[in-house]
């Protein structure tokens, strides 16, 4: 079915294309950005949280007494005075073989992990309310952690007896003779993989502020949430507050990479407290609260195995992807999106492998909830088979790049065993850039005159391809749930000036200088004039979320969309006012022109006061609404694509790595903003380099947490930080305004095999081949010393 | 002994001002200069010193206004990203940050901008000097290289 939201105009790039310094840096440089916790609201009351101690336990009493009593202690609430409104929110993910669950928003009877709300504290200030908090006193009487995902599915007790068998998720797929291809194969190479629990880890917490007024039944809820329309329908939804009267706002947002993208307890209990308390209420997350109870992420257990041919073609692989879920769903995305993503979109890649035993799995534990975080399901399943096709290439013999050219998709469109279609790419290209770059021949001497020195250096490469500017289409194509669409609102008033509003939210992606760049070149005018606001507030357009690379597309489209109904119309007043066909006016540098007629223009200035205050000026039936509220959802998956190669050095005396240099290639079409993309990618990239050394949240046998601080939560400093030589290629959609891609995930997605990769290449001539993330100093001098 | 909660007096001078304040004793320095002067520029990334978010200049010396104590700031002169800018321009060293998309959410920027002012003001620091010092502070989304950039090219233009 196509519908004409699906349908973007073609737009000339001129700004697009161009290194547009930020407009909202100056603001946030001399410290007036205003986050979560620099709104002040007049009569606000603090809320702290008391959360569980333990793993798993049954609370046998909750005393609350001691800390009501407090002088400035406004409120305790325990789970009984939050299920009174809200029994908890369920979570699931739609595919099939998932099975729900309901996380309450304050713990009553059972808590399930370290960190679960158990009660809140509400106070007149934020030292009371954690004054208040340790007042408060909680019995538990224990029962069995349940630690290990994979026995955790074979049985023995209940992580959360809504799921008595521990299963969250459980299905998969056959598809084409996969027999075949491992019992003819020449070669099986095969692993099982564990990639280590993270933290997303926003430099800025979560945070919540709601205020009520009961007059008018308004509810106001301040959130820096990628999500923010999806939190306003958990609200109504679930808590019944009316929606015309509900707003939720978002704040300038300390980075959110896929934390912020879920409906969280707090968001819900916030609303709450404050309506009954009749005060606004503020919730400004701890850095402990965040690592322990913000959703974690990307943790799975992956056997998987590729079969090749003896002209080392992969012709077959068999995985088998295994989350480690924690205690519940955390909505929307659930712990079912990690495993499933890895099992049934990312084990064929850029390779035409024509069959594949698909098997995905989550299993619940007594631990944080896992969520989205950058290149969910991507990373680890881009890992694993990375990792595979190195380990194929020592087999074999051949280089890296050799190897994955035996196998790499050549002709477009591709259909592979899963039935998505990628209508182009250049994945062949990706892996004869990055070989380029690296100056593979002269790598190898460097490398062996090392050696004999006693130093170690190794390469490592990882190419991908990502579904960006996540979308109905995109969905069906993985036979998944979800209706996307998201507007954008342009308008111009007497001056020529132009405010757009768009339905997603940013965390620092720079949304509001690359989609001026998209208007300015739609409507001729310069940045200066274009002010963008990102879903400030969901008074103003519908958003579907900034989520799975999908900002620069889905809002680009909306935006393109809504821009050209008054392009259209200056047009139009244009043709009429110069006496020209409309097929010949372009609007450009601030005028209309007629192409072809040197000297005949008229600025878009003036055609703006022309639409407001001059009406002798317009043609037959013109309609002078310069405003236009349009939605964008493509009508087909869009993928991006590229590649990583990194040079590393292991220190034989510590086992430390070091990453020399990274060479990254990156095809997101149509680049709006070289500078925007490559602080993506370089950011994304060093959020792998600590997924591949460095960060692993950690529980010990009891299920206590006990990574709790940035001090033993350890993400890369500058000191981690690489030199990148960046190479884009374009290789545009057909399907998205001036051929844009998505790409902010695939940083994340693609570097963390090619860390992986790079040290086991160091590690060669020892015979041991690491497959586990983080590789820690321990690994790598095991392996050194045999 | 001053109990937590007991009050205290006061007296610092921020960026150029004096202010004189009766302040909770277990008060942290980033909330009074958060809270009770809404000098919301510092930021709090993690409370409890690793992070670098917090960091103000206090005698020209950075700190962690997180793990100071308001009283321990008395009589002292202390610095905040506010100051950074002279009337209506930025610093050199901001619009270097600027040029070189040096910040994505800006969370992290103040304490990184106020790290190497003093850096800055410290005489010409080499790029191992930048990262040496600057390895205190996280940031999530840069991946860092920018801001190694933009400071190297402030010391240039200071020396210049
Ligand atoms: S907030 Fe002070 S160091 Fe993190
Ligand atoms: S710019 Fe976001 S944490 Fe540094």
């Amino acid at each position: 079915m196509s519908f004409p939201h699906s349908q973007s105009p073609s737009i000339a790039a001129r700004s697009i294309g161009a290194r547009v310094p930020r407009g909202d840096d100056p603001r946030l440089l001399t410290g007036r950005g205003q986050y979560l916790a620099d709104i002040v609201l007049p009569g606000e009351l603090h809320a702290c949280f008391v959360r569980s101690s333990a793993a798993h336990a049954r609370i046998t009493r909750v005393s609350i007494d001691e800390a009501r009593a407090l002088d400035g202690v406004v409120a305790v609430w325990t789970g009984e005075d939050a299920a009174k409104f809200c029994e908890g929110i369920v979570g699931e993910l739609e595919v099939e073989g998932c099975f729900a669950t309901t996380m309450p928003l304050l713990a009553r009877d059972i808590v399930r992990y370290v960190g679960e709300p158990v009660a809140v504290v509400v106070a007149e200030s934020r030292y009371v309310a954690e004054d208040g908090c340790d007042l408060v006193d909680v019995d538990y009487e224990p029962l069995e952690p349940v630690l290990h995902p994979r026995s955790a599915l074979e049985g023995g007790p209940s992580a959360n007896e809504e799921l008595p068998d521990n299963v969250a998720l459980r299905g998969g797929k056959v598809l084409g003779d996969v027999e075949g291809a491992f019992n003819n194969a020449a070669r099986v190479i095969e692993a099982t993989f564990h990639s280590g629990r993270l933290s997303a880890g926003p430099m800025e917490t979560r945070g919540v502020i709601a205020s009520y007024d009961w007059t008018s039944r308004r509810l106001r809820l301040w959130t820096g949430s990628q999500m923010p329309h999806y939190i306003k329908y958990c609200l109504t939804a679930y808590l019944g507050f009316p929606e015309n009267e509900c707003e939720v706002l978002t704040p300038d947002t300390g980075g959110g990479f896929g934390q912020k993208a879920h409906i969280f307890p707090e968001e819900m209990l916030l609303p709450l407290l404050a309506r009954e308390l009749d005060r606004p209420v503020k919730w400004v997350e701890d850095r402990r609260e965040n690592l322990m109870t913000a959703t974690h992420a990307h943790e799975q257990f992956i056997d998987i195995a590729y079969a090749f041919d003896s002209d080392a073609r992969a012709t077959g692989v068999r995985i088998r992807a295994t989350g480690d879920g924690g205690a519940y769903h955390q909505p929307p995305w659930s712990m079912g999106v990690e495993p499933w993503c890895t099992a049934m979109v990312t084990p064929t890649g850029v390779y035409d492998i024509p069959a594949a035993d698909l098997i995905y799995e989550a299993a619940a534990t007594n631990k944080t909830p896992i969520g989205a975080y950058r290149g969910v399901g991507y990373m680890a399943g881009t890992l694993v088979r990375e990792c595979l096709m190195d380990d194929a290439a020592r087999a074999f013999e051949l280089s890296p790049f050799d190897i994955r050219r035996r196998s790499v998709v050549r002709e477009f469109p591709w259909t592979n065993p899963q039935g998505i279609v990628y209508d182009e790419g250049s994945w062949l290209q990706t892996i004869d850039e990055l070989e380029r770059m690296v100056d593979y021949t002269a790598f190898r001497e460097r490398q062996a005159a090392l050696r004999a020195e006693g130093r170690f250096i190794g390469l490592g490469l990882s190419v991908f391809v990502e579904s960006s500017g996540e979308s109905t289409a995109m969905g069906k194509a993985h036979d998944l749930g979800g209706i996307y669409h998201d507007t954008a609102t342009v308008k111009m008033e007497p001056n020529g000036s132009v405010t757009v509003t768009i339905g997603l939210t940013t965390q620092g992606q720079g949304h509001r200088t690359t989609m001026a760049q998209v208007v300015a070149d739609s409507l001729g005018v310069p940045l200066e004039a274009i002010t963008v606001r990102a879903a400030e507030s969901t008074t103003y357009g519908w958003g579907s979320g900034t989520v799975g690379s999908r900002g620069a597309v889905i809002a680009g489209g909306a935006v393109l969309r809504a821009s050209n109904v008054i392009r259209t119309k200056l047009v139009a007043l244009a043709a009429s006012m110069l006496e020209a066909d409309p097929a010949d006016i372009d609007l450009v540098d601030g005028a209309a022109v007629v192409l072809g007629v040197p000297g005949s223009s008229v600025s878009i200035i003036d055609l703006a006061t022309a639409v407001y205050f001059d009406q002798s000026a317009w043609p037959a039936d013109f309609d002078p609404t310069l405003e236009a509220t349009l939605a964008y959802d493509p009508a087909r998956p869009i993928f991006s694509n590229g590649g990583h190669a990194m040079i590393v050095e292991v220190a034989p005396d510590t086992g430390f790595v070091t990453v020399e240099k990274v060479f990254s290639v990156e095809d997101c079409g149509t680049v709006i903003n070289p500078d925007i993309v490559e602080g993506q990618i370089r950011g994304g990239v060093v959020q792998g380099i600590g997924a591949a050394l460095l960060e692993r949240l950690v529980y010990d046998d009891s299920g206590q947490l006990v990574t709790t601080t940035l001090l033993d939560y350890h993400m890369p400093s500058m000191d981690f930080s690489p030199p990148f030589e960046i190479h884009h290629l374009e290789t545009p959609s057909s399907h998205t305004p001036g051929g844009i891609k998505g790409m902010g995930e695939s940083g994340l997605i693609a570097a963390p095999a090619a860390v992986l990769n790079a040290v086991n290449d160091a590690l060669s001539h020892t015979g041991t081949v690491l497959h586990n993330i983080p590789i820690t100093p321990e690994q790598v001098l095991r392996a050194l010393r045999g | 002994m001053t109990q937590p909660s007991e009050h205290v007096s006061v007296q610092v001078e921020v960026n150029g001002r004096r202010y004189q304040r009766s302040v909770m004793a277990r008060l942290t320095l980033s909330d009074f200069l958060r809270d009770e002067l809404g000098l919301t520029g510092t930021k709090v990334g993690c409370e409890h010193g690793v992070c670098g978010a917090c960091t103000v200049l206090i005698d020209n010396e950075p700190a962690r206004s997180c793990l100071m104590l308001t009283v321990q700031a008395n009589g002292k002169q202390i610095r905040t990203v506010e100051s950074l800018a002279s009337g209506r321009e930025m610093s050199p060293l901001q619009a270097c940050f600027q040029k070189h998309h040096a910040l994505q959410c800006g969370f992290c920027t103040a304490g990184f901008l106020m790290s190497a002012t003093a850096l800055l003001e410290e005489g010409q620091p080499t790029r191992e000097d930048i990262v040496e010092t600057l390895s205190g502070h996280y940031c999530r989304c840069t991946g860092y290289s920018p801001i190694i950039d933009a400071v190297e090219e402030a010391a240039a233009k200071e020396s210049s």
